[in-house]
């Protein structure tokens, strides 16, 4: 079995992407052996009002029933937008949604916004994880009209701290992996799962060392980044990095457990 | 739709969309059988490779880990280099790197060849060192932001290499800001770097030559690179680098077609494989695009791999 914690549907308006939608993500599924994505609109990045981008995305997967029985939707919310606890209230009773995605410095607010503080202990107390994306794209090839700073790891870190008792996903690891010790340690004692999908996995079995072997699951950043590579980092461990049931906590043991499947 | 629909419709499908443990049991026994990820695998070591950008020394981890990769992901032999990325690039600093390069071949000598590196302010000595190192079996060179690539101090550079019939390999940016190009949107500033616009004069200006654009996953904007470059037959791009976006070796072949785009990895071994076997081409551009090409670049030289 095989589990994607981190896929996409929808545009990224200054590159055009292909198979962005869930035809296209259920092709690769297919075509790797994957059984399950979880999957968030990237238009909800852009959108002022992100729950339009949530509302797509429901729309989307009930369109047919094969995408209802393979993807798992998570919502973008935007704690410093009018109406932020009536969508998450939504996506998660009425949608059924089990996690969902802040973008901070797309949506411009701190990452110990008191909004944003509020909204990851209501996470918390309805047991949904929290997405939290490194880098969408690379800034040195941005748009003009894109952000020109992106956050590193540590960055994020300042939030764990504020709820140290959420669920989090790190996601696209792609911004530097340097961590005072005690951020580090933070990390290392939070509920975190991380994604393989980031270019600063270059090795893999050295990164999972690190931080954990059950703090990692397959992750594909799919349709901005290839479907494979993420999958390979797994794929290509030797056998004393990892033996068969390391390797089946990446591929699904450990998204299963974080997302309570 | 329009919200009053939108809302109906949620509240008819009062499951919603929940997902949980029985539906993923039910979505694993249904299906039909699938590629392992052992198929998949094999589909890696399917391919022969060649790795025509790769570095050792520009980090504190040595050769082996080259070749711990190559074994890994059945890369045939990579070509490496060490730019010197630091200081003035005199003489002493490019001899240097190049002995270490040399070091690694001699302990490696079934995985690793060298490509030498140099600066062409010191022409004399670049010269010599083009004959040293091809002398001890280095093939290509590998240069880097000291000089743009088409500034005339790169012209006898270029000329020795028609003659050894050698390809270079230069270092090169489409990064907003970089080199004076768009200015307003400046991150930091190499003036040496070479753009796309640069090779464009220079493959006309030596149309015999063979040239290297480094990296479109190493930060350019690869499809500004690819466009720039589409007109220009004898300059070669490399996928390598650690951006593994979506489409990115499609659009070069698309632009310049597969006998243009180079496999080469920029020590990023996962992304450099990932998005080739991901890639959507063909079996045989594939072939082409991980060995064949490089291969024949080599033989124009008089060097090939078996």
């Amino acid at each position: 079995m095989l589990i994607d914690i981190n896929a996409y549907t929808g545009h990224w308006p200054f590159k055009r992407l292909l198979n962005n939608h869930c035809e296209g993500l259920l092709e690769r599924m297919k075509e790797y052996g994957v059984d399950l994505s979880v999957i968030t609109n990237l238009n909800g990045v852009f959108y002022k009002n992100t729950q339009s981008a949530n509302e797509e995305l429901y729309e989307e997967i009930r369109s047919k029933r094969a995408y209802k029985d393979r993807f798992l939707p998570f919502a973008i919310i935007n704690p410093i937008y009018a109406g932020w606890k009536d969508d998450f209230k939504t996506c998660v009773k009425d949608f059924g949604m089990k996690g969902i995605r802040v973008f901070p410095n797309y949506h411009d607010y701190t990452i110990t916004d008191p909004n944003l503080v509020e909204l990851v202990k209501m996470a918390r107390d309805h047991d949904v994880a929290v997405g939290l994306t490194m880098r969408i794209v690379d800034s040195r090839q941005r748009s003009w009209m894109d952000l020109a700073t992106e956050w590193g790891l540590k960055d994020y870190v300042p939030l764990l701290r504020e709820v140290p008792d959420a669920r989090y996903m790190l996601l696209n690891l792609s911004t530097g992996l340097a961590l005072p010790e005690e951020d580090e340690a933070t990390l290392k004692n939070a509920n975190v799962l991380f994604d393989t999908s980031g270019r600063h996995i270059t090795h893999f079995a050295k990164v999972f060392n690190r931080f954990g072997k059950e703090k990692f699951a397959f992750g594909s950043h799919f349709p901005v980044f290839d479907y494979y590579t993420g999958l390979l980092r797994i794929e290509s461990l030797r056998k004393e990095e990892a033996d068969e049931a390391d390797r089946a906590l990446f591929r699904q043991g450990n998204a299963q457990r974080f997302l309570k499947l | 739709m329009n919200r009053r629909n939108f809302v109906r419709n949620m509240a008819t499908s009062a499951s919603g969309i929940i997902l949980g443990s029985s539906l993923l049991q039910e979505t694993a026994a249904g299906m039909a059988p699938r590629p392992t990820p052992a198929d998949r695998m094999k589909e890696v070591f399917s391919y022969r490779k060649l790795d025509a950008h790769v570095h050792v020394g520009l980090t504190n981890d040595g050769p082996e880990l080259n070749v711990d990769y190559a074994e890994r992901l059945g890369i045939d032999r990579m070509f490496i280099s060490k730019p010197v990325t630091r200081g003035p690039a005199a003489p002493e600093d490019f001899r240097a790197a190049n002995d270490f390069i040399l070091k690694c071949m001699k302990r490696f000598p079934e995985r690793l060849t060298g490509m030498l590196t140099l600066n062409p302010t010191y022409k004399r000595e670049s010269l010599e060192e083009i004959k040293r190192c091809t002398g001890e079996g280095m093939w290509g060179v590998k240069v880097y932001y000291q000089v743009k690539i088409n500034d005339p101090l790169f012209y006898p550079i270029i000329e020795k290499l028609i003659d050894l019939k050698m390809i270079i390999l230069m270092h090169a940016e489409t990064t907003l800001g970089i080199a004076g190009y768009r200015m307003k949107y400046d991150q930091k500033i190499k003036p040496q770097s070479s753009i796309p616009e640069n090779f464009v004069d220079i493959a006309a200006r030596y149309p015999e030559a063979m040239f290297q654009f480094a990296h479109i996953g190493g930060g350019p904007d690869w499809e500004y690179a690819c466009k720039a470059l589409r007109n220009s037959p004898n300059v070669y791009v490399d996928v390598s680098g650690s951006n593994n976006e979506n489409n990115m070796v499609e659009f070069a072949v698309e632009c310049l077609g597969a006998d243009r785009v180079l496999y080469g990895s920029d020590n990023m071994y996962y992304q450099s494989v990932g998005k080739m076997i991901d890639a959507r081409l063909t079996e045989e551009q594939k072939r082409k695009i991980f060995f064949d090409n490089y291969n024949n670049i080599l033989k124009k030289g008089g060097y090939h791999v078996d």
